[in-house]
């Protein structure tokens, strides 16, 4: 056990440091512009690291991954674009795909030239994502698409989709669905924004009516989609740990000057003994998930992949993230409620996924997101109990017959 | 970056636990619970010959040589098997403490001796107002004859009534000191406070005009402030290891339990009630070796942020370790909360742990000042 980080680690965040002082945009005003900051990162070496380098990656350690993004987070440099190209279609065509679909794909995956979505939940197949139904239907050399989909990160401004797609309803329900790269810039597909409770709109829903998907680009095997979709799922490594909690450890820094600033009866409410038992209690949450992210980090740092255990690590952060959000708003008042005419002393200047900046009331909002999306907190609790302390399953109505 | 135990750190846990499942069983427990002294010295001098009474001290001095991390996986065990005796009285606040803050001779005299068993040590930090801060003590040292005569009561003293030796902190006219005293010296009464858990002996300490000689200050007079912090420090991180394994406990039984357990006809794990419960505790459980073995190699390694991080480690823990035992009792349902079930021991020692070396509130205060202070340099 030795928690300092070696040499060479500190030598390349450093370096990381060194580049970002010298090539970091000010602001970023639009998608172009976010493209173009995404391609320089890109050609600097710091975007799709982990991807083997055949395919246009660095084969980066997962260390030197979550140093950039810590630095980036540090630096409150701009996201790059196309995360979940990056981040899972990517990965996914890497492991899955044929060669054709490697030529074709991976490189303008991490240039951002084509931009990416990934079209999973539908209304009816949130949590129960296998009850999907949007149909592909076998047309010779093509597939037919028709369904919809929901919370579509990106969807507005994707190339190309991920799809799932039931091609088989009278087999169990986990077995008749296929994985498809499908193209949204067609007639069959319209995308419309769908506004969250934050007032912008990151996600999208997708209505696909007789949507074409050429037979080429169908990815694993018909009704394999399933095993697809639960590696992609779990393919999410620890590239964010460490960015993660910069991030909150600087918005605790603001809400600590701003409680220097912010008064009951007179004295300042730092003073305040009920405010700073949940000041501290929250800085110790906030560290314990940093020792989390640094146990997660030594596990991929030696081959080992967490399996269900990023389910502990998933459950542990957004709710922490919650609880947090909770405190910044209660310290804050309607300071914290603000998305507009914010006072220079209590804004919250960060970079939203959508190119806004970002305020307190915005990021309370979004934490409820977090125990929602990529898996429920209860979600999470189901697979903890079931894949880790091995307890017995529930009886299931849906582990049999079709979905017809 | 490596945060993970090595071969060695391995080997030695497996070998504690081996050990202490086959001679520290619940049983162990219970009858050194019924028994006066409250500890075994068969157990005791096997301790002495596995190396784990000398654990952290040096070679020379009997030890082993190693650090927190090491004392805090034997700890965890202790914990786990909620075992009866003075082993973290004698090796963490009375090892530890001389380790500190004392002199060759102090420690030439003493750290061999709890090493290889034949003394046992203790600390007597706590005095009626339970103030864990050092600079409340109000117990007195005043010169005379060739040393001091102290006079005050300590409460809680871990063990004293088995103890040779017991660091006690006293107001001196050089400021706050620490003297090693012999709990049998005359002027010291030793009274039982009897808690909840029985496997973990505490003793009211009063001292009437105890005379102790000059060479039994630890340090020089008036300068103890330093080293009951850091005595402090270890001693919250230990206490955390000790709750961090009682909590294991707990989440282990339960998980066995609800794989077995039928109502409506159902295993109990089955239900959604029951299995997040279960997950959460082990997220809590997780959570707490982190924060526990964090801190343990921070304060070896002496990282800048030691003490910091050992705030943070009894504050989560201090909690953390009270919604898993009691979370384990509810699962259990009315079994948990019987006598003959070994449950409430586990319960009973990460509780009889959670308010001392500071609670939860103390550290959490102790962080937002470290805060303060640091940003107003």
């Amino acid at each position: 056990m030795d928690l300092n980080y070696t040499a060479e680690d500190v030598a390349f965040r450093k370096q990381v440091r060194t580049w970002l002082e010298q090539n970091m945009p000010r602001h970023i005003r639009n998608l172009d512009e976010r493209k173009a900051w995404h391609r320089r990162l890109y050609e600097a070496g710091y975007l799709g690291m982990g991807w083997p380098k055949e395919y246009g990656g660095q084969g980066a350690r997962p260390m030197e991954q979550a140093i950039v993004a810590d630095e980036m987070a540090r630096a409150g440099a701009p996201a790059p674009t196309n995360s979940l190209g990056v981040g899972i279609v990517g990965p996914t065509i890497v492991v899955h795909g044929t060669d054709a679909q490697k030529r074709r794909y991976l490189r303008k995956i991490l240039t951002a030239e084509e931009m990416w979505c990934q079209l999973y939940s539908e209304p009816n197949a949130g949590s129960d994502l296998a009850a999907l139904r949007t149909g592909a239907e076998d047309r010779g050399d093509h597939f037919l698409v028709n369904g919809q989909k929901i919370w579509t990160s990106g969807g507005a401004v994707a190339d190309w989709g991920l799809l799932l797609a039931r091609t088989d309803p009278a087999v169990p329900k986990h077995k008749g669905i296929t994985c498809f790269l499908m193209n949204m810039r067609q007639p069959g597909v319209e995308v419309r924004p769908l506004k969250q409770i934050t007032g912008s709109s990151e996600f999208c829903e997708v209505f696909m009516t007789n949507a074409r998907v050429e037979k080429e680009n169908m990815i694993g095997r018909l009704g394999e989609g399933w095993g697809i979709a639960q590696t992609t799922l779990g393919y999410e490594r620890g590239g964010r740990a460490l960015a993660r909690i910069t991030t909150y450890a600087s918005q605790y820094k603001m809400l600590m000057d701003a409680a220097r600033r912010l008064k009951r009866n007179g004295r300042p409410i730092l003073d305040d003994a009920v405010v700073r038992q949940k000041l501290g209690r929250i800085w110790a949450d906030l560290e314990v998930e940093r020792y989390g992210a640094l146990r997660t980090l030594t596990m991929l740092e030696r081959g080992e992949h967490p399996g269900a255990g990023g389910s502990l690590t998933k459950l542990s952060y957004s709710e922490f993230e919650k609880r947090f959000m909770e405190l910044a708003e209660e310290i804050l008042g309607p300071y914290g409620q603000l998305t507009d005419g914010v006072p220079a002393e209590f804004r919250l200047e960060v970079d939203t996924a959508v190119g806004d900046h970002g305020t307190w009331a915005y990021a309370f909002l979004w934490s409820r997101a977090g125990t929602i999306y990529a898996g429920s907190s209860e979600i999470q609790k189901n697979v903890i109990g079931e894949r880790i302390l091995g307890l017995p399953k529930e009886s299931r109505a849906d582990r049999v017959g079709g979905t017809r | 970056m490596n945060f993970s135990f090595s071969e060695d750190q391995v080997l030695l846990r497996n070998s504690v636990r081996a050990a202490l499942d086959e001679q520290c069983t619940p049983a162990h427990v219970r009858a050194m619970m019924e028994d006066p002294k409250g500890y075994s010295d068969a157990l005791w001098g096997e301790m002495a010959k596995l190396g784990w009474l000398g654990l952290p001290f040096a070679e020379e001095q009997g030890g082993a040589g190693l650090g927190l991390v090491e004392l805090a996986l034997v700890l965890e065990e202790m914990g786990r098997a909620a075992y009866p005796g003075p082993y973290f009285a004698s090796v963490v606040l009375g090892g530890l403490g001389l380790q500190l803050g004392g002199s060759a001779a102090q420690k030439e005299k003493w750290l061999p001796a709890i090493a290889s068993g034949q003394a046992r040590a203790s600390a007597a930090l706590l005095e009626d107002a339970l103030d864990w801060n050092p600079a409340a003590t109000t117990t007195s040292a005043t010169k005379g004859g060739d040393g001091w005569r102290l006079s005050g009561v300590k409460r809680f003293v871990p063990w004293a009534h088995v103890a040779d030796v017991v660091l006690v902190p006293a107001r001196a006219p050089e400021g706050l000191s620490l003297f090693l005293v012999d709990p049998r010296a005359p002027g010291v009464t030793v009274t039982p406070m009897v808690g909840i858990d029985l496997a973990n002996r505490w003793s009211e300490m009063r001292l009437a005009d105890v005379a102790v000689p000059a060479e039994a200050v630890v340090g020089r007079p008036g300068g103890a402030s330093v080293v009951l912090e850091g005595l402090l420090r270890r001693a919250a991180v230990g206490a955390s290891a000790e709750m961090l394994g009682a909590a294991r406990r707990c989440l282990d039984m339960s998980v066995s339990y609800v794989k077995v357990r039928e109502q409506f006809g159902q295993l109990i794990g089955s239900f959604q009630a029951i299995r997040h419960r279960c997950a959460e505790m082990l997220m809590e459980v997780e959570n707490s070796h982190s924060a526990v073995y964090y801190a343990a190699w921070a304060l070896t390694a002496g990282a800048g942020d030691a003490p910091m991080a050992a705030s943070i480690c009894k504050a989560y823990v201090s909690e953390s370790a009270r919604k898993v035992c009691g979370d384990a009792i509810q699962v259990h349902g009315g079994i948990g909360f019987t006598w003959e079930y070994d449950l409430h021991l586990y319960f009973k020692r990460a509780k009889a742990l959670e308010p001392l070396y500071g609670d939860a509130s103390h550290h959490r205060e102790q962080i937002v000042r470290g805060q303060v202070l640091h940003s107003d340099k």
